[in-house]
């Protein structure tokens, strides 16, 4: 009988790109338990946040993740902007809903290089972040900065869109439409990638819904939820789209609902700029927030973000809750790891897009 | 006689340990991005190691958290010498928009000497590489 | 289905369990239950209306209690269930037996608020560095440590 072995990941790993702490109990090559540490990056925003203005905390918000800043930034902005009862200008929110489905586009590139990388195939990392460098030439255009765009404001966005930008943007749509094409072909037909990612990190419909699992990961087992269509907010009620799910519920199907949702992500886009609506892209706000509770939710590039915000008649926010998409996922990793090979933990951990 | 031939070894091959230590993620992928063909830093002799112990430079993101302070200390001091450190990003250099948060303690410099700090939130790929160069002619 | 014809479907089936019940916009509801009855509550919930995703738990220290908040999510409407402690008891079942996906939640409110969720299966710590003896810095009357 195999030994029975204590191995840790983390929280300086190569396969990680935020450290986090893993324990697997593992018999021979097999993995028999997975304990996961976190408090690496516990940064103490949400406490934070009720010593700063809302104002002060949207610089803090937009720090929780740098790939997917803009998001939250949304989100939070969304939720205060609630309490407040102001409406936002439809041309803001049409552009917030572009910047959110560009983020989209760049993270779920991103994370398809990582999980080529971590699968060994370092090229389609290499071929995919060059593409990624598309879709932050167009954020650095509009907004100014590659990462932390700094676009959502309450009461609107800060920046507006010029013809020329616009027309610019669709171009360089195209290429991401194409390059989108290429990759569905790639990951579906390449020997080595399918061989490692087929059949691997299964997780079942039921345990998905049971473990609470939240966006590509779950809709790739065949849950179909999805936060803009279930719980329309932006301009998600007016742009025609798509829910991209997958019935294998392994780490293939979910390489595949993303890189579908990428495609998609481009046509909502396309669909935004050709009819963005004019007018003003952001309205004044009270700096005192009344007194009230609201819970503004979105789809992340990794699932449901949801935060829960309270206001009491001050400046500052009395609670903010943030629960990332990521968190809702980490759950289900002892469950996918169970039974699983050593070689497949990174596969597995990245799938879930940690 | 050496000490030449070794000098212009070390300066032609920095090898470098990534390692975010509490940050968002912003300048770690950033510091990626910079290994990917646009910027391509592995022109400069610049290699992405697995391990400390293979790493000339760690390239450190992130404000130190205080879970993560006891294993950036263990990772440095895991580096053979010479090893030299860069802090990428407003808060590895000084804590950023976390300073003040009670599980953050700041910079790097809290708890490892630091080389060459690259401010920015996130410091751009142009930015990494120009800390990285720089720091190199000082080798 | 709308969050007013939600609420009034789960108030007919669970009627006297739940206390006030309101909607304040569409694709919301929220209704508060007494801390006993919270398990049962949500054990209807899952097993009689398939009502499984629980998005997350908030805590929120208001002064004089701490308030839960179970966030669940059912198709089309964002429903929270209240629930609140008095802040020198602060203790509840775990809803772990029944919605495997509590299990993070429930140690986050442990560690942030002092919560005790009985009956959970593995209250190690999780967001706060070990040995991490200051407190809970959600609770209103924390103040940070000194800096060392």
């Amino acid at each position: 009988m195999a030994r029975r072995l204590l191995i840790p990941i983390g929280p300086q790993h190569p396969a990680l790109k935020e450290p986090m702490g893993l324990r697997f109990r593992v018999e021979g090559e097999r993995v028999l338990e997975t304990h996961i540490r976190m408090g690496y990056v516990h940064r103490g925003i949400e406490q934070a946040c009720q010593e700063r203005t809302y104002i002060q905390a949207l610089y803090l918000i937009e720090r929780v993740c740098g790939i997917c800043s803009h998001i939250h930034t949304t989100t939070f902005c969304q939720g205060v902007e609630e309490l407040l009862g102001v409406e936002v200008p439809r041309r803001a929110l049409y552009i917030r809903t572009i910047v959110c489905e560009l983020e989209r586009i760049h993270s779920h590139l991103l994370w398809l290089g990582v999980i080529g990388r971590d699968a060994g195939f370092e090229t389609l990392f290499m071929y995919t972040w060059r593409d990624r460098e598309t879709a932050l030439d167009i954020l650095e255009e509009i907004s100014g900065n590659r990462i932390n765009y700094a676009v959502n404001t309450i009461g609107g966005v800060r920046i507006d869109l010029t013809p020329t930008q616009i027309e610019g943007i669709l171009e360089r749509l195209d290429y991401l439409e194409e390059q989108a094409r290429y990759y569905l072909e790639l990951v579906t037909s390449e020997p080595t990638f399918v061989a490692r990612t087929k059949g691997v990190g299964y997780l079942s419909q039921e345990d998905g819904r049971a473990l609470c699992v939240v966006g590509p990961t779950t809709r790739a087992s065949g849950v179909d939820r999805d936060v803009r269509r279930d719980d329309p907010y932006a301009a998600y009620e007016e742009i025609p789209f798509q829910v991209v799910t997958a019935t294998e519920g392994d780490a293939l199907a979910r390489t595949v609902v993303r890189v579908k949702e990428i495609a998609e992500s481009v046509r909502m886009v396309r669909y935004a700029l050709q009819n963005l609506p004019g007018g003003e892209v952001r309205t004044k706000v009270r700096r005192r927030v009344p007194p009230g509770e609201v819970i503004s939710r979105v789809e992340a590039p990794r699932g449901e973000l949801i935060y829960y915000i309270k206001g009491d008649g001050t400046e500052r926010p009395a609670r903010v809750k943030i629960r990332t998409p990521t968190m809702a996922n980490l759950v289900a990793i002892p469950h996918m790891l169970r039974d699983a090979h050593i070689a497949d933990i990174p596969i597995i951990v990245a799938a879930i897009d940690v | 006689m050496f000490d030449g031939l070794i000098r212009w070894a070390r300066r032609r091959s920095p090898w470098i340990l990534h390692f975010n230590s509490g940050g968002c993620n912003g300048c770690d992928i950033e510091l990626l991005d910079a290994l990917t063909p646009r910027f391509d830093v592995e022109r400069l002799g610049i290699l992405e190691k697995a391990t400390p112990r293979h790493a000339d430079i760690l390239v450190c993101a992130g404000p130190v958290t205080r879970q993560v302070r006891d294993r950036l200390l263990r990772i440095y001091e895991q580096m053979p010498e010479p090893k030299w450190v860069v802090a990428i990003g407003s808060c590895a250099c000084s804590g950023g928009v976390f300073q003040g948060c009670y599980n953050v303690l700041g910079g790097v410099d809290r708890v490892i000497p630091v080389d060459m700090y690259v401010p920015g939130c996130p410091c751009k790929p142009e930015a990494i590489i120009d800390g990285l160069v720089k720091l190199l002619e000082r080798i | 289905m709308s969050a007013e014809a939600l609420v009034r479907k789960l108030k007919k089936a669970l009627g006297e369990h739940i206390g006030e019940a309101w909607v304040p916009r569409p694709h919301r509801a929220f209704f508060t239950v007494r801390r006993e009855e919270l398990h049962d509550v949500v054990e209807a919930l899952v097993n009689r209306f398939d009502i499984k995703h629980l998005s997350t738990i908030t805590g929120v220290d208001t002064g004089q209690e701490i308030e839960l908040l179970y966030h669940f999510w059912d198709h089309d409407v964002c429903f929270t269930v209240k629930i609140t402690l008095p802040r020198d008891e602060p203790r509840i079942k775990t809803l772990t037996d029944i919605v495997p996906g509590a299990l993070l939640y429930e140690r986050e409110v442990h560690e942030l608020l002092g919560v005790e969720f009985e009956g959970h299966p593995d209250p190690s710590p999780l967001v706060l560095p070990e040995g991490w003896a200051e407190g809970h810095p959600l609770l209103k009357d924390w103040s940070p440590p000194e800096e060392g």
